[in-house]
């Protein structure tokens, strides 16, 4: 730890920004930029999205806006201000900031952070970077272009003087800061582009990581919570005296459920001294429930309906050219239907967080992907302006979609409003495998044809899931066009094609999880693919390549060129074709996704049922890298990620409420069922960098199951293959 | 009842039920937050503490049994986070978001400190049950076997 965050831990960030403001005499630099940059909504308001502090003794702070939960984001990105500023990466100390406007947009999700938020980072160090300089040069007398920084150090060309950046903060406090600050050309970058450590991993392997789950302060009371198990379920009756009777338990407080998309189902909570004590008094509640209308979801029964319907005409949201006569003329004719179960995020960290409701102000420490969705909640919850909550955004131990979602926050604030103290809520494993915002489940039905030159002429494409939308609106009861653009606006560009939307009510709470609907479509295209192109009696690389260089549709050209860039590097990663042992395959799929195009190879071997994943190769184009080790770590991430769901993992209803409850039967990747071997390979084909949160994910599941194909000829069109 | 446990070389005295996990004896009443709870029923190994020497779940392990032992959780595992596995996690970045992290380096210790020149299978075998969601589990293996390989250098 260098001694400003030493410092730091003594006083509360806030406070902090305060004090150093007023006393510390160091340079903040808070640089406004239109928010049309950023990517959102056109406004004119400017708004300073990110700070850079650098003090009397040069030690310099950088600012995350964006939220922590292990992707390197809080690494990644103020490396790049830290590059453009010139800084010595030693003496660089990273915060995560609280929620607060000045940081942009700090909703963390959609593998956006590094779109929407490298360029206005990149000029915030490049306007502290020239203000520095020009502070120099007016200290020296010369023109500032006479004058260069480097590494926390300006010097000039004229003789052999050097300032450090700590003697210079002062006066270049006085100065304005640049309107558009000149950035570095991709041969002057020092920190952008290599594997710098992450900040956080130090305090990581000491147990000092400070995640939501941790969080302390003085006079804290403990939660635990038993949900309504059916959504839209009520709580009838408690025995609140036999859980008061347990020594310690302080409270047991009701929550109704709060008709938010980010609120509570319902349920009872215990407040007492200790976690333990409050499970205990849990256990005494005796709660009964009340079902209520999606009392009978069964998921058993609801994909085979899902599979109805989309084996019949559904809704049509898209078409172009003329398919009945794609179809008529056709040499090879296939259809398929592929269905996909709901998925629990699962993080390591269950829901937790800190809260504490006062009179005046309402403070609270979470672990989330959305610090501003959390202060409208609350705030709502609360009856008070979203400025007025506080969120510390704490450190996630692991979030993937689930965190944006402040359900846990809500009902901690429930708890802490009800025994006037401040509340730390962890939900149990079994309440955060039973009270999700699930994957959807999904069914897709798939029918192509193909002429006489092994072309791909039609493709009908029927798709039937419970989608996001159903969480914030009911009447939600089918995809939407937009949902279904990665279909209508794939970059096989077939020349004749229909998309059509299924029924599919939902009945339990649909989310956001790493890659979204990507996992499915991905699945069912690639999978349908394999097929197609065995039909076709084609090899499937060589099908893939065919489809990408026919496609003529204008606005896809870039897609269609990196999609075959990828595809190109990850058989030859795999050396696709070589001769394998018997009951061994590969398989291959090429999915693009939040802007970024991955292909894998996946080479397995197969004993009857079981299946080894020997060896993942992958392809990435994502623009510049921007710290290739973080980069590269998300995609091995995604890669076991996509094995447990190919292979394992599903959230099962029956009578309305989910049937797994902890890791036995939710069972996501062991260390003995990684592959043995992962290579990963960036080729940047020369355009801005993009997001690699999620789109690692979507291609694991097909290519593995086209594996199992080439291994042992069962084709497998369901995921999980092997279900708990 | 009072039960005394040595919680990384220092004695605690505490009349907590005999019966709480020491898991949430650990972090919510003596606030020694590094051991995480995962599950709550030993099956990710986040809460891993070594007990007289060996790799063990705080999450099934009650204050009672606990009593007159002697306890290392991940705050002790070295003054200064200078442990070869420590610094083997920092030199393969093996974190992501370091949540089950802890718990993983507490198994691995209790193999090392066994034995001294595992094999890649048996790292494996020794932290099957230590489950790690963002999928670390390459640079875990390759961590243990440098920091085996440091250890016996040293």
């Amino acid at each position: 730890m260098t001694s400003i965050r030493k410092d730091l831990a003594a006083v509360s960030r806030r406070e902090f920004l305060k004090a150093s403001g007023l006393s510390a005499g160091g340079l903040i630099v808070g640089v406004s930029l239109p928010v049309s940059l950023l990517g959102s909504a056109a406004s004119t308001e400017f708004q300073p999205n990110a700070f850079v502090y650098i003090a009397k003794s040069g030690d310099t702070t950088i600012w995350c806006g964006r939220c922590e939960m292990g992707q390197g984001i809080s690494t990644a990105l103020p490396a790049a201000v830290a590059d453009e500023l010139e800084a010595d990466w030693a003496r660089v100390s990273v915060l995560q900031g609280d929620a607060n406007k000045k940081f942009g947009p700090q909703a963390t999700g959609g593998s956006n952070s590094i779109n929407q938020m490298l360029e206005p980072m990149r000029k915030a160090g490049a306007a502290g970077r020239e203000m520095l300089v020009a502070a120099a040069a007016q200290t020296w007398n010369l023109p500032v272009d006479k004058c260069y920084a480097k590494l926390h150090v300006v010097y000039n060309h004229v003789d052999d003087r050097s300032l450090p950046y700590g003697d210079l903060v002062e006066l270049a406090a006085e100065l304005t800061a640049p309107e558009d600050p000149v950035l570095k050309t991709s041969d002057q970058f020092r920190y952008i582009g290599k594997p710098l450590q992450r900040h956080d991993q130090a305090d990581m392997v000491v147990g000092q990581r400070v995640y939501g789950a941790d969080s302390k302060v003085p006079g804290v009371k403990y939660a635990a919570i038993s949900h309504v198990p059916v959504l839209g379920g009520t709580v009838k009756s408690f025995d609140k005296a036999a859980a008061m009777e347990v020594p310690g338990v302080v409270d047991v407080v009701l929550i109704p459920r709060f008709e938010n998309a980010y609120g509570s189902v319902g349920g009872v909570a215990v407040v007492a001294d200790n976690t333990w004590t409050a499970q205990q008094g849990l256990t005494k509640l005796n709660i009964e429930f009340e079902a209520g209308e999606n009392g009978s979801y069964n998921t058993t029964e609801y994909k085979k309906q899902l599979v109805k319907n989309v084996e019949v005409p559904a809704t049509k949201e898209f078409e172009k050219g003329a398919l009945e006569q794609a179809f008529e003329l056709a040499a090879v004719r296939h259809k398929a239907t592929y269905v996909g179960g709901h998925l629990s995020h699962s993080p390591m960290e269950p829901m937790a967080s800190l809260v504490w409701v006062q009179d005046d102000k309402c403070e609270i420490w979470a672990s989330t992907q959305d610090p501003a969705g959390i202060q409208k909640t609350i705030g709502a919850y609360l009856d008070r302006k979203p400025e007025d909550i506080t969120v510390h955004v704490m450190a996630s131990g692991g979030a993937f979609g689930r965190k944006f979602k402040c359900d846990y926050v809500q009902e901690a604030a429930a708890c802490s409003k009800a025994v006037g103290a401040p509340v730390q809520l962890t939900w149990s494993r079994e309440e955060d495998t039973q009270t999700g915002y699930y994957h959807s489940c999904s069914a897709q039905h798939i029918e192509a044809s193909v002429d006489a030159d092994g072309k791909v002429t039609g493709w009908l494409h029927r798709a039937a899931f419970p989608a996001i939308g159903s969480t914030f609106n009911p009447a939600v009861v089918q995809p939407t066009a937009g949902d279904l653009d990665a279909v209508s606006k794939h970059p096989y560009g077939i020349e004749n094609m229909q998309v059509e939307s299924g029924m599919a009510k939902a009945h339990t709470r649909i989310g956001w999880y790493r890659a979204v609907y990507a996992i499915f479509y991905g699945f069912a295209i690639n999978v349908f693919t394999d097929e197609l192109a065995h039909a076709a009696g084609v090899d499937t690389v060589q099908f893939l390549r065919n489809i990408y260089d026919n496609n003529k549709v204008a606005e896809q050209q870039e897609q269609a060129k990196r999609c075959r860039g990828v595809l190109d590097k990850a058989a030859e990663m795999a050396d696709w074709g070589k001769k394998l042992p018997a009951n061994q395959g590969m398989g291959i799929a090429v999915h693009h996704s939040f802007h970024s195009y991955v292909a894998m190879v996946v080479h397995v071997e197969t004993n009857g049922d079981d299946i080894t994943v020997k060896r993942v190769d992958c392809a990435v184009d994502c623009g510049l890298v921007l710290n290739p080790d973080i980069a590269t770590a998300q995609m091995e991430g995604a890669i076991i990620m996509g094995v447990g769901l190919a292979l394992n993992t599903e959230i099962s209803f029956e009578d309305g409420a989910v049937v797994n409850s902890n890791f036995h039967d939710y069972p996501v990747l062991h260390i003995g069922d990684a592959p043995a071997e992962m290579n990963i390979s960036f080729i940047n084909q020369g355009v801005s960098p993009t997001g690699l949160g999620e789109p690692g994910v979507p291609t694991l599941a097909p290519a593995l199951a086209n594996a199992v194909y080439a291994a042992n000829g069962k084709r497998h069109r369901s995921i999980p293959i092997n279900p708990a | 009842m009072s039960y005394t446990i040595t919680i990384n070389g220092q004695v605690h005295k505490t009349d907590v039920n005999g019966d709480m996990p020491l898991l949430w004896f650990l972090r919510d009443t003596l606030e020694l937050t590094g051991t995480k709870y995962g599950c709550g029923i030993g099956l990710c190994g986040s809460c891993t503490v070594h007990i007289d020497g060996n790799a063990m779940r705080s999450c099934l392990m009650t204050v009672k049994a606990s009593n007159g032992k002697k306890v290392t959780t991940i705050e002790g595992l070295s003054k200064d986070g200078s442990h070869p596995l420590q610094i083997a996690w920092l030199s393969n970045n093996v974190s992501q978001c370091g949540y089950c992290q802890p718990g993983q380096i507490m198994t691995a210790a209790d193999l090392l400190a066994k034995n001294p020149d595992p094999s890649m299978e048996e790292i494996t075998t020794a932290l099957e049950d230590n489950i790690c969601r963002c999928g670390t589990y390459k640079r875990i293996g390759l961590a243990v076997a440098d920091a085996a390989k440091q250890m016996k250098g040293a």
